[in-house]
């Protein structure tokens, strides 16, 4: 008789007192207006927080549930999860849902105080420090359902001293309206020691309304420090835009630097190369998913050398198949490498498609560090940074240190010359486009995180690398390091000035400018040509 | 009178009759083609399979194809068997009108569907004007046009932008104070914003309060503008929100920033007026939920006409092996899905492909649209009326419908608000 059992079972729930607190607890989140279904939030945090552990993990399931939107409302009854699967949000016991109850619409503002709510109550219910000490740090910036009641329960419960760090500070700004003045001036001490805009919004905003001569001075002093933390991280992230910028643009030119350097040929599919490159290393990952998926986090450290193979494969084949036959005829080698462009993105196109690739974001790609006042280091362009820099340094030791650099420093310094010296100049032209190639290829894998990989994204950075190149001058790896840190920092000086639009433009009439001035480019070849 | 037939005059003759022969042989396939017509009509499809818009506009082709395949089961239109002309205008705005002439003169197609940006429908405007053709437009779009030849099948910004702009204004949407309109720099993007600042004047919102800012189409580099919203919505004044009508492979690449510079949709949320399920395919969008887009159709759209659709797609997908996601429908793929049929239902009741006839008879029928709403063209315009719905983007690339119209608001071709 399972159904009678059930009705005993419910009898006794609706009998007990904590039952129908929780009843009118969790019903409140369904009533129609928006304020009342906050404030039911902020309730519910405040009973899990002053009603032992039991209570908040309850409040936690519930307030989850929320944000989860698996909340159902018939009348002012709630409950979790639909139809004969639910449960009564009150008890948490199976419950089926009556067919007409409603899903609770849920907005921003209510996933902000559910979210709020779930890190206070996460205070009593988590066993994990960890865990806690990060529902403290979400609560720093989400306090739609935080109360001073709710914090000083977590205080007094509280024995970690991570947490504590966080939490101490949090009481102290949550005093910006309190009757003391010294409490005032602690609340403006604590907001202030995260240098951000926001925190100097906060106070400017609490001082407006401020009558006490002592607070106000506290306060201005305050917002001095925060103005000049925030006109230093300005500067900061100013030069970060710049050479992450630099460091896509120099990953891009790097290859073609050295063919165009080498060999005079004009190499349009050099933008292709980097785009096989980001499809070498998505292959990569989804082996890795298949095979190996412990290690997914570090697949695109593992493509690193596929995805360089790879596109210095399909230079080879391309050398071999079309460039061989048109040496000495750089126009020809234009329209062939063109054509060889076009026939790269329709065959991915046709194979795989035009849609976006997913690309699983690891951890050392996703978000970023705050540093000072407002600036921002992004993970994943630190790792372009990072890749363009070892790439750069790699290729600068290649040329300088091994007897394969020597050979084609002499070829593009005097090819008939270093014929001459024995050097065989078509096989140092064949290692020299695979290195050209592959090192298209890495760039895929340093931009992957970056941008979106289709089988047009190569089209974008070609008359980018072209660019750098020619402004460097023709072969010069200085140069075309040079090159884009000059483009890339005038880009982002320009950006918030003119406009995005009116940077590009300003930026291409300068490079026409320098170029007239100095056709050589930046630092000028040694050598004949 | 005499024979002078000398050798020049010979040369002379043979060579006009050559090329007479030649002249003569150019229109030769079209009437091959109008000869095989008799027992099809076509169908031809303006949609870039390459360049920057290929992500999004390339599977608009296939919707057409399968759309004319469930005309095609069903007998066909009047008889007739349809079939789809597909192009490739390569995201290149003068080759829509090129091969929208190709497709009205050549082809001699009974109606186009195409285009996606506004630039490439203001490019093919004159053609299918001049040629009194009838292209059917799946996009919502900057409203400001209204011409005989275009069927609108999407909503002009009184219809999508503004409902939506006002909810993002009122309680429930989280009372927005300010506002930071985000483009890429063409006209759809600037014309929307002038009728959004007429909008928020007439509201009384003052001048500080907002900020306009356009980039390249294509650009991706969106470091600078993410740090100057980062400041924008830091300053006092109110709730932030940023309208963002930036285009194609920019959506990604700006939202990608946004995450990564640690900015929440629940301090700041973006109203992408371009950005749909597809956008977010190569993004991990947990730390994007809450993010926001308006259109006539959202793929969570409660109704049996809609889990027809969502079938039919995933089935013409697997059984065509075309290289789109078999379980992800956007707005204007169903628009595009209620443009052929509201086609074939108007050429039924004409009783005629004749595109005069077609207009006439389209005001006058309606389609039940996979939206869940019941469609139909206006009486006085050549606009169809839309629902509106409101998506807030959810942790599995989705959008989940945040509200919804009650019926299907007239559309209105010239905003009230551009003057300002």
């Amino acid at each position: 008789m399972p159904v009678i059992r059930l009705l005993i079972l419910l009898a006794a729930l609706f009998g007990s007192p904590a039952y129908a607190d929780r009843a009118v607890l969790s019903g409140a989140l369904c009533a129609p207006a928006l304020a009342d279904q906050i404030a039911a939030l902020g309730a519910l945090a405040e009973a899990g927080a002053t009603g032992g552990k039991d209570e908040a993990a309850w409040a936690r399931t519930v307030v989850e549930a929320v944000d989860a939107r698996a909340l159902r409302c018939a009348a002012s009854l709630a409950f979790i999860g639909e139809g004969d699967a639910a449960l009564d949000a009150a008890s948490l016991a199976p419950s089926p849902a009556p067919v007409d109850a409603a899903p609770m619409p849920i907005n921003n503002r209510l996933r902000a105080a559910a979210a709020s709510a779930a890190a206070a109550l996460t205070l009593f219910v988590d066993t994990e420090p960890a865990a806690r000490a990060k529902a403290a740090t979400t609560l720093e910036r989400r306090r739609e359902a935080l109360s001073l009641t709710i914090l000083d329960a977590a205080l007094a419960a509280e024995t970690e001293p991570t947490v504590l760090a966080v939490l101490e500070p949090l009481r102290a700004r949550m005093m910006l309206a309190d009757p003391d003045p010294q409490n005032r001036i602690r609340a403006i001490d604590a907001i202030a020691a995260e240098t951000t805009l926001r925190n100097r919004t906060l106070i400017a905003e609490a001082l407006s309304e401020e009558a006490d001569t002592t607070v106000q001075a506290a306060g201005q002093a305050a917002m001095a420090r925060i103005d000049r933390q925030i006109a230093i991280g300005q500067v900061l992230a100013t030069l970060y835009s710049g050479l992450s910028y630099a460091s896509v643009l120099l990953l891009a030119a790097l290859g073609l630097a050295i063919i165009f350097g080498l060999m005079g040929v004009i190499n349009l599919a050099q933008g292709e190369f980097i785009m096989i490159g980001a499809y070498a290393a998505w292959f990569v990952q989804n082996a890795i998913r298949a095979l190996l998926p412990g290690l997914i986090d570090w697949y695109l450290i593992i493509a690193l050398p596929i995805s360089f193979l790879v596109a210095a494969l399909v230079g080879v084949v391309m050398e071999a198949l079309v460039l061989r036959r048109l040496y000495n005829r750089p126009l020809m080698t234009l329209l062939a490498t063109w054509a060889v462009s076009l026939l790269l993105i329709n065959l991915v196109r046709v194979t795989i498609g035009t849609q976006n690739l997913e690309f699983h974001q690891p951890f050392y790609v996703v978000g970023g560090v705050p540093v000072v006042g407002d600036f921002i280091v992004t993970l994943n362009r630190l790792f372009a940074i990072a890749i363009a820099a070892l790439a750069f340094v790699g290729v600068v030791l290649l040329l300088r240190v091994t007897t394969f650099g020597m050979n084609v420093r002499a070829v593009a310094q005097n090819r008939a010359m270093a014929g001459a010296a024995g050097i065989d100049a078509r096989q140092t032209d064949r290692l020299a486009i695979a290195l050209g190639s592959g090192l298209a290829g890495l760039a895929g894998v340093a931009l992957a995180p970056l941008y979106n990989v289709n089988p047009n994204m190569g089209a974008g950075f070609i008359v980018d690398s072209f660019m750098v190149v020619v402004l460097g001058g023709v072969g010069s790896l200085a140069g075309a390091v040079a090159a884009s840190f000059g483009i890339g920092q005038i880009n982002v000086i320009m950006e918030p000035l003119y406009g995005a639009v009116a940077a590009k433009v300003v930026v291409l009439l300068l490079v026409i400018a320098f170029i007239q001035r100095r056709p050589e480019g930046l630092f000028a070849p040694k050598g004949r040509r | 009178m005499t024979l002078g037939l000398t050798r020049r005059r010979l040369l002379k003759t043979a060579g006009a009759s050559l090329l007479g022969v030649g002249a003569a042989s150019f229109p030769m396939p079209g009437l091959i083609r109008s000869a095989r017509a008799a027992d099809t009509v076509k169908l031809g499809c303006l949609f870039s399979s390459s360049g920057a818009m290929a992500n999004v506009e390339g599977r608009l082709t296939s919707v057409v194809r399968m759309a004319a395949e469930e005309l095609n089961a069903k007998g066909g239109v009047m008889g007739r068997t349809v079939e789809v002309v597909g192009t490739d205008p390569a995201s290149d705005w003068p080759l829509y009108a090129q091969l929208s002439r190709q497709l009205i003169e050549q082809d001699q197609v009974a109606a186009l569907f195409g285009c996606w940006t506004s630039v490439s429908r203001k490019s093919v405007l004159p053609v299918v004007e001049q040629s009194d053709a009838l292209l059917y437009y799946p996009l919502h779009f900057e409203g400001e046009e209204n011409s005989k030849n275009v069927v609108y099948l999407n909503s002009p910004p009184s219809s999508s932008v503004l409902p939506a702009v006002e909810y993002l204004m009122g309680p429930d949407g989280g009372e927005a104070k300010r506002f930071f309109m985000l483009g890429s720099d063409y006209v759809w993007p600037r014309t929307i914003n002038q009728q959004l600042k007429g909008y928020w004047a007439s509201k009384g919102i003052p001048e500080t309060d907002w900020r306009e800012e356009y980039v390249p189409v294509g650009h991706s580099n969106f470091q600078t503008l993410v740090n100057q919203i980062r400041e924008f919505a830091d300053q006092p004044g109110g709730q932030p929100v940023v309208v963002l009508t930036v285009v194609g492979n920019s959506i990604p690449d700006f939202f990608r920033e946004f995450a990564n510079q640690g900015i929440s949709a629940l301090d700041v949320p973006v109203l992408g007026l371009d950005a749909l399920e597809a956008d977010f395919e190569g993004l991990d969008t947990a730390a994007l939920a809450g993010h926001l887009n308006c259109w006539a159709y959202l793929q969570t759209a409660k109704g049996p006409a809609n889990d027809a659709f969502k079938a039919a797609w995933a089935k013409h997908v697997a059984d065509t092996g075309v290289p789109y996601r078999g379980d992800v429908a956007i707005d204007p793929m169903v628009s595009v899905y209620d443009g052929v049929h509201l086609w074939a239902l108007a050429a039924e009741k004409a009783g005629s492909f004749a595109v005069p006839e077609v207009r006439a008879a389209s005001p006058s029928v309606s389609f039940a649209c996979p939206s869940g709403y019941e469609i139909a063209m206006m009486a006085d315009s050549t606009y169809v009326k839309r629902g509106v719905f409101i998506g807030s983007l959810n942790e599995t690339q989705g959008f989940d419908v945040l509200w919804q119209s009650e019926g299907t608001p007239d559309p209105l071709p010239f905003s009230p608000y551009m003057k300002a």
